[in-house]
């Protein structure tokens, strides 16, 4: 399939891989780095924090073929290469080419820190404006500096606010603390976050007493001090599972598949996430459980990993190829 | 300029029902590209073509397939397709109100504003109420053909709904207990403590912006009006030091800026 030349700064400090204990297969992370605050630092390897829905589908023809994309020159009509591609920008009707020289021109600093420069409160941080998680290990000798930071955060119930490039990109994030192991959630610039007023909402008004007063009452018989996992379950995915298991029951449209579309490298989170676990486990401790939001048993990564061997061709990106290329844009910025 | 309602939609609660009006709280900011074909400048067009023969595969003869193991997958037909498409509904339906701490950042995916549609009496009592029990809500909504989970709150005097994130999603940690070797010393922890108010602030968004954008859009405009763009020159500093002298030199250099 042909691709763009990358115009993306290579990253500083590489993404190196994190070693895994037990002789397991060595991962790499989104991004190596160094929390820095004052003059101390912390050198932290990131790891996507989420893991993708299992609904992701790949594109096939009827008869269950692989399928890819190719560019063509919507002039001539003739096949493109990678190297045939340029970005394009339109503004007031030009048309103005963006090289990669121009890019690299513009590109963030190569820096591989992420520097806290102040600390806030928790509460202060309107939930809009947290974007993605990622958790944060301790890579090399830094656990103690690592543990500090966190256990502090903790006490004082602040959090770290900065700024760090990631694959070419700037991204403002919060550093916090959750039972020990720190994240860095990414979060929204300020002309992202639209307000009441730019929507155009109508002014604040007292609204019916009475109305509020039964309100107050509904919710009450409605509140709890906790969530409950099925209430956030992923209903979509288990339909949708259910369906295949029982169309491959039934031999129906079941293919066997050679050379489909491999997994957008963006989605590969599963893998990283499975050997992060055993990472903090031997970064942060011996004794650390983990589990996934159910708040059930703790994973076995041994199976974890064969799950995810078995599922590791399922993710396609099936909304860029599905679109249709007169909409099909290149995205950057 | 006021934004476009994406969807309607009711809140169920007791016995009322609250018509909103929803609207991204988001804006896109994101410079976006076309591809173009370098030496014509003529934009592309994307084919779906077999891997294995090159030709073009026809819109109406493209399926969506989904992996079961390595090697095997299942046709998903438009019609199985159309299986899964849940019941048209309106409904915002709220499952269980808890504390907003209850529910971590990491859940948060795409936030929304509620608007009201028409019965602004009973969205603003709703909105006191919030205000009030300082509790948000879970909520199922199906928009669009598709399921939702989100939270309801009241945000600056109004309501908002987030999406969240799906249970299968979210990992979480628990009982992590540091090494001996890796536990910060009482006076570290102090030291730390310290060095975290000195440098305490209140959250101010507009301090920071993106400034590859701001730079990346300098460069476009420079380029349509046909000028040669500035480049960008980065610069790099760096200090080093044990954790306990770090934090130590970082009060003081903290305090410094303070008075000065």
């Amino acid at each position: 399939m042909p691709k763009p030349k990358s115009r993306r700064a290579k990253q500083p400090r590489g993404a190196k891989p994190a070693v895994v204990p037990g002789g397991g297969p060595s991962v790499r992370s989104f991004w190596s780095g160094t929390i820095t605050f004052g003059l101390v630092s912390i050198p932290v390897d990131l790891f996507s924090a989420v893991r993708p829905r299992q609904t992701a589908m790949k594109l096939v023809d009827k008869s269950g073929h692989a399928l890819g994309r190719q560019y063509h020159c919507s002039k001539e009509g003739t096949k493109l290469d990678g190297d045939d591609l340029v970005r394009g920008y339109e503004t007031d009707g030009k048309m103005v080419e963006i090289t990669d020289d121009d890019f690299a021109s513009v590109a963030p600093e190569m820096s591989s820190d992420i520097e806290l420069r102040n600390f806030v409160p928790l509460e202060q941080i309107p939930s809009l404006y947290f974007q993605k998680p990622y958790f944060l290990a301790p890579a090399g000798k830094s656990a103690k500096a690592y543990h500090l930071l966190a256990a502090t955060m903790e006490s004082t119930g602040r959090v770290g606010i900065g700024s760090f490039v990631m694959r070419g990109h700037e991204y403002l994030v919060a550093i916090v603390s959750d039972n020990g192991v720190m994240r860095a959630d990414t979060l929204r610039y300020a002309d992202e976050v639209r307000t009441p007023e730019s929507i155009g909402l109508p002014k604040r008004s007292k609204g019916a007493a009475k109305m509020a007063d039964q309100f107050v009452k509904d919710i009450e018989a409605l509140t709890r001090t906790e969530l409950d996992i099925s209430e956030l379950q992923d209903n979509e995915a288990q339909a949708l599972q259910e369906l295949v298991k029982e169309k491959q029951k039934n031999k129906a449209n079941v293919i066997e598949e050679s050379g489909l579309e491999e997994a957008d490298p963006e989605s590969g989170d599963g893998a990283k996430i499975i050997d992060l676990m055993a990472v903090l486990r031997k970064s942060l401790s011996k004794g650390a459980v983990v589990t996934n939001a159910r708040g059930g048993a703790p994973v076995d990564l041994a199976e974890r990993r064969a799950q995810k061997k078995a599922t590791s061709t399922r993710k396609a990106p099936k909304k860029k190829a599905a679109r249709s290329p007169a909409t099909k844009r290149a995205r950057s910025g | 300029m006021a934004a476009r309602a994406i969807w309607k939609g009711s809140i169920e609660l007791g016995k009322h029902q609250v018509a909103v009006k929803m609207y991204s709280a988001v804006e896109d900011r994101t410079i976006h590209f076309r591809m173009l074909h370098r030496k014509d400048d003529a934009p592309v067009e994307q084919h779906i073509v077999r891997k294995d023969t090159g030709k073009d595969v026809a819109k109406e003869d493209l399926r969506k397939a989904f992996a079961l193991s390595k090697g095997t997958a299942v046709i998903l037909e438009p019609a199985d397709l159309e299986k899964l498409i849940p019941p048209q509904s309106r409904d915002i339906h709220l499952c269980r109100f808890v504390a907003p701490s209850v529910v971590g950042d990491q859940w948060y995916d795409r936030p929304y504003y509620l608007g009201p549609d028409g019965d602004d009496e009973s969205y603003f009592a709703l909105v006191h109420a919030l205000e009030r029990k300082k509790v948000i809500g879970i909520a199922r909504w199906v928009m669009r053909k598709k399921q939702y989970v989100g939270a309801l709150s009241e945000l600056n005097g109004y309501l908002a709904l987030a999406t969240l994130r799906r249970a299968e999603q979210v990992l979480s940690f628990s009982g992590i207990e540091p090494a001996k070797t890796a536990k910060p010393h009482a006076n570290e922890l102090k030291l730390g403590e310290q060095l975290v108010s000195s440098i305490a602030a209140d959250f101010d968004p507009q301090l920071w912006q993106n400034d590859y954008r701001q730079r990346l859009t300098k460069l476009i405009e420079a380029k349509a009006r046909g000028e040669k763009p500035a480049r960008h020159v980065p610069k790099k500093v760096k200090p080093q030091a044990s954790l306990a002298d770090s934090l130590r030199a970082s009060i003081a250099a903290a305090k410094e800026k303070k008075v000065a």
